[in-house]
């Protein structure tokens, strides 16, 4: 809102001129008169003409260009707002028909994605034989509704609720972190009144204590409730709530509480006030400060949109970008928050380890020339190489062309187990995607605690659950959910059961019309997965799961890199590979086990942060961290998404495909290609798909293809494949933000 | 020679071009007349030898050989003969000749390429920085 707003308004009361004579360019004019007589004047002269007048209004596009759908055409009304006719769905609210007109309605309370409050009031206009003014976002829009937005009656009316809001609200602008792009700063500067009358003393509000991500100023509160709607109708948990009656209203946890959502960072965004604003972030920076830069977040595997806030070379802040098919408007409090581990533990200077055990800074030629040196005395079938969970695409292909041009086919991507099955995508990505899930109504969850593995897809479930009241089926070690569950076993058994239709849950899967099975990823590094892949087909078929019109057989992987590393076919040759390795290169590859490595094994450590992987590496090659360079990463759902360099490089760090690239030359074993365009174009020959970007690319082929396996499911129980949320990678390990989350909030 | 350049003074501005021309290849003779006894002063045998202080020269003066304008000549004559005293005079001390005349502007770390023979662009670009 704000200036942006206020030009809008102006234009809006303006009219086209259209020159007669030559119909040539069209001119806007303001006009100083918009008073409503005038108006009145206008529509009424059109009226009295017999055919129906074409509005000669200006053409007005939706607020923020959104298109309308109609579930049913033939429910479409037609209302008047200022004047203009729009046809709206019926059901919408008078102020989504004024938002369809493209008037945008100054609002506190009501919030497109959560239920309609209707108590600020600031939303009112005026509606024709209405006697008092209405508030738009709780008014079910009516055929014929003449909806004034713009008349003195709605002005005087926000007017007034403005000056009962700033009533209690603090004059703190300055010291408050919101300033700037506070919906009450702008909305008062377009709507308030220019004095005030106010001469009592203003009220106070305690703070409350919601955790380290969180700050309140509870004074600035305007008891809105969207943080409380937000809490139970997305989060999920009913931690917030509103205390006292009158000027004693206040929000809060009722106790000493605090908020154990893995959401909780979003009501920061959803705070129109600065009651709510971000704890890690106060007084650190002014928002007209920051560069935004439009990326994707890595720290798991849902790919959510991200707008990365950089001041210089720092990130400041990281905040959600729309996008409906992946995290609507949302994202997790490890998303929002890691970003201070990307200043902490950051590898700068390619380093070899001396005789002494300790590492040396060197130059980049004679690190390369080393790790070249020492690769080619090694028997190719010993070369190993590992992608870290936060690799790109790019460099994961340079990689792997890299080992194979020095003959070894020993490359994997940590978190794929050691027998991925690359053959078939729809073996290994989400085929319901992420906002088909939805239009579930049962759910089998295998091994997989969606709350830490994925908070974006679990907030989908949730929305459904609440929505249509689908049923939710557990299999797996006692977890904690934010919905309505059964939790049907713990072990593979209760698969087998499930799938012989002996189990209770089995009628539940078969009357659902539109069945989802997620299985975790966790799955991958079990012995028996094959026959739990069994399992979970044989269930799928038992209950039409896979439909031309339906595919509910779902994997939800827990790394930002593993989809694109089985797309571009990171599969090791053998599963003993790492046992008998005598070279291995980790490219950011922190959680590979290599306690089997032979201790004469020589180790590369390609990567930004000095975590677990450094301790075994013999040379260190820095890299850059995804908020400083292009890299593609495909998303659970199988959706390819770029992100783009937010803040420069760390000291004398280069990209991760460029590294590989340089030392594929200094190697002698050139790879044939000098800039990202070119890598690209490598890959549209193994994997197409991660070119279509932000486009989901489904899987062709079902899993049905598999062959059949003869092993038989064990009894070992499924382990939770996230030991803690708030630190699951590099970055987030070395992030202070995460440890103190998970000092207070893990349970 | 040195008592040419004793009492230095804003010489009248040149009428033509074809007289700052003159002045031009004056001042560089004077310049190349003085080397040996700027050899001699600082002591730069070991480092550099006449003729390359008389091509570093040279590329100084073709720097500004597209210069047309004789008020600019003489201006920059005039600072060149500045220049020119304060080496004489030994106002200047070893590492400003050895830092502007012997190592030039390439700077002390010089890729002689012998490291790089043969290596891409992409390679050299690539020890360079990460953004290229």
């Amino acid at each position: 809102m704000g200036l942006g707003l206020l030009a809008s308004r102006a234009l809006r009361s303006s009219r086209i001129l259209r020159s007669p004579s030559n119909g040539g360019p069209t001119y806007f004019l303001r006009t100083i008169v918009s008073t409503p007589e005038l108006n009145n004047a206008d529509a009424a002269a059109a009226v009295q003409g017999n055919p129906p007048p074409p509005p000669d209004l200006p053409k007005r596009n939706p607020v923020g260009g959104a298109r309308v759908h109609f579930p049913n055409p033939d429910d479409a009304i037609e209302v008047f707002v200022d004047g203009y006719p729009v046809k709206i769905p019926k059901g919408m609210t008078v102020l989504q028909a004024c938002e369809i007109a493209g008037v945008d309605i100054p609002r506190f309370c009501y919030h497109n994605r959560l239920s309609i409050a209707g108590n600020c009031r600031m939303c009112l206009v005026e509606v024709e034989k209405s006697p008092k003014p209405v508030a738009s976002c709780a008014m079910p829009a009516l055929p014929g509704m003449k909806i004034k937005t713009d008349t003195p009656i709605a002005k005087k009316a926000r007017e007034g609720v403005m000056e009962f809001l700033l009533m209690n609200h603090p004059l703190d602008c300055p010291i408050c972190d919101q300033g700037g792009e506070c919906d009450l700063q702008d909305q008062s500067m377009a709507f308030g009144s220019d004095r005030g009358r106010f001469t009592e003393m203003k009220r106070s509000v305690v703070d409350k204590n919601l955790g380290p991500l969180v700050k309140t100023v509870m004074t600035r509160c305007i008891q809105c409730t969207r943080c409380v709607r937000f809490a139970s109708e997305v989060a999920g948990v009913e931690d917030l709530g509103m205390l006292g009656r009158g000027s004693g209203e206040e929000i809060g946890t009722y106790v000493e509480k605090l908020m154990t959502s893995e959401l909780s960072g979003n009501v920061i965004d959803i705070c129109p006030v600065g009651a709510l604003t971000s704890k890690p972030f106060a007084f650190k920076a002014r928002n007209w400060e920051l560069k935004g830069t439009e990326s994707i977040d890595v720290t798991d595997a849902v790919g959510s949109n991200i707008r990365i806030d950089s001041r210089g070379p720092e990130v400041m802040r990281v905040v959600p970008r729309l996008n409906e098919d992946i995290n609507e408007e949302w994202i997790s409090d490890k998303t929002r928050f890691f970003y201070d581990g990307l200043k902490r533990q950051r590898l700068n200077d390619p380093m070899i380890r001396g005789a002494d055990g300790r590492f040396k800074a060197v130059s980049w030629r004679d690190a390369l020339a080393i790790v070249a040196e020492v690769m080619h005395q090694i028997k190719p079938e010993e070369i190993v190489g590992v992608a870290g969970k936060l690799s790109d695409a790019e460099s994961m292909m340079a990689l792997k062309d890299l080992l194979n041009k020095m003959g070894s086919n020993n490359i994997f991507c940590e978190g794929n187990g050691m027998h991925p099955n690359a053959d078939l995508r729809s073996g290994y990505i989400m085929n319901t995607s992420i906002s088909g899930l939805e239009k579930a109504d049962a759910f089998l969850l295998v091994g997989t605690q969606p709350r830490v593995e994925a908070a974006m897809v679990n907030a989908r479930i949730h929305k459904t659950v609440k929505a249509t009241h689908a049923k939710v089926g557990y299999v797996g070690p006692a977890a904690d959910f934010n919905y309505d569950h059964q939790h049907l076993g713990t072990g593979p058994q209760t698969l087998v059961e499930i799938a012989e239709g002996r189990h209770p849950f089995s009628s539940a899967l078969k009357n659902a019309k539109n069945p989802v099975i997620i299985v975790g990823a966790g799955v991958f590094d079990r012995e028996d997965k094959d026959a739990v892949f069994a399992a979970v087909d044989t269930i799928a078929k038992n209950n039409n799961v896979v439909r031309p019109d339906w595919n509910g057989l779902n994997v939800l992987l827990l790394n930002a890199a593993q989809a694109a590393a089985l797309d571009l076919g990171l599969v090791p040759e053998s599963d003993k590979c790492i046992d008998s390795a005598k070279f291995v290169y980790l490219m950011g590859a922190d959680d590979v086990n290599l306690d089997k490595l032979p201790d004469d094994a020589f180790v590369v450590y390609q990567g930004h942060h000095g975590d677990r992987g450094v301790y075994r590496a013999n040379v260190i090659l820095p890299a850059s961290a995804f908020t400083e360079k292009e890299g593609t990463y495909e998303n659970t759902e199988g959706c390819a998404q770029i992100t783009l360099p937010a803040v420069p490089t760390v000291g004398d760090a280069r990209d991760d495909w460029k590294i590989i690239r340089a030392l594929s030359e200094v190697a002698g074993v050139r790879l044939p290609y000098d800039s990202l365009g070119a890598i690209r174009s490598r890959i549209r020959t193994v994997a197409p798909n991660l070119l279509e970007v932000d486009e989901r690319q489904p899987a062709t082929f079902s899993t049905s293809l598999r062959p059949e396996v003869s092993q038989k499911v064990s009894s070992t129980p499924f382990t939770p494949a996230v030991e803690n949320f708030y630190m699951t990678d590099a970055i987030t390990r070395a992030s202070k933000i995460m440890a103190q989350c998970s000092a207070l909030l893990k349970k | 020679m040195a008592h040419m350049m004793r009492n230095m003074r804003v010489p009248p501005n040149s009428a033509s071009l074809a007289e700052a021309k003159h002045k031009t290849l004056e001042f560089f003779r004077m310049c190349c007349r003085s080397i040996p006894e700027i050899m001699e002063i600082y002591n730069l045998y070991d480092v550099v030898s006449p003729s390359q202080l008389r091509s570093a020269v040279a590329a100084e003066v073709r720097k500004n050989s597209n210069l047309t304008n004789p008020k600019v000549i003489d201006m920059l004559l005039f600072k060149g003969m500045e220049e020119l005293k304060n080496c004489v005079d030994h106002s200047k001390q070893r590492h400003h000749l050895v830092g502007k005349y012997v190592v030039g502007n390439q700077g002390l770390v010089q890729d002689l390429g012998h490291k790089d023979q043969g290596s891409s662009n992409f390679l050299k670009n690539f020890y360079s920085g990460n953004y290229f």
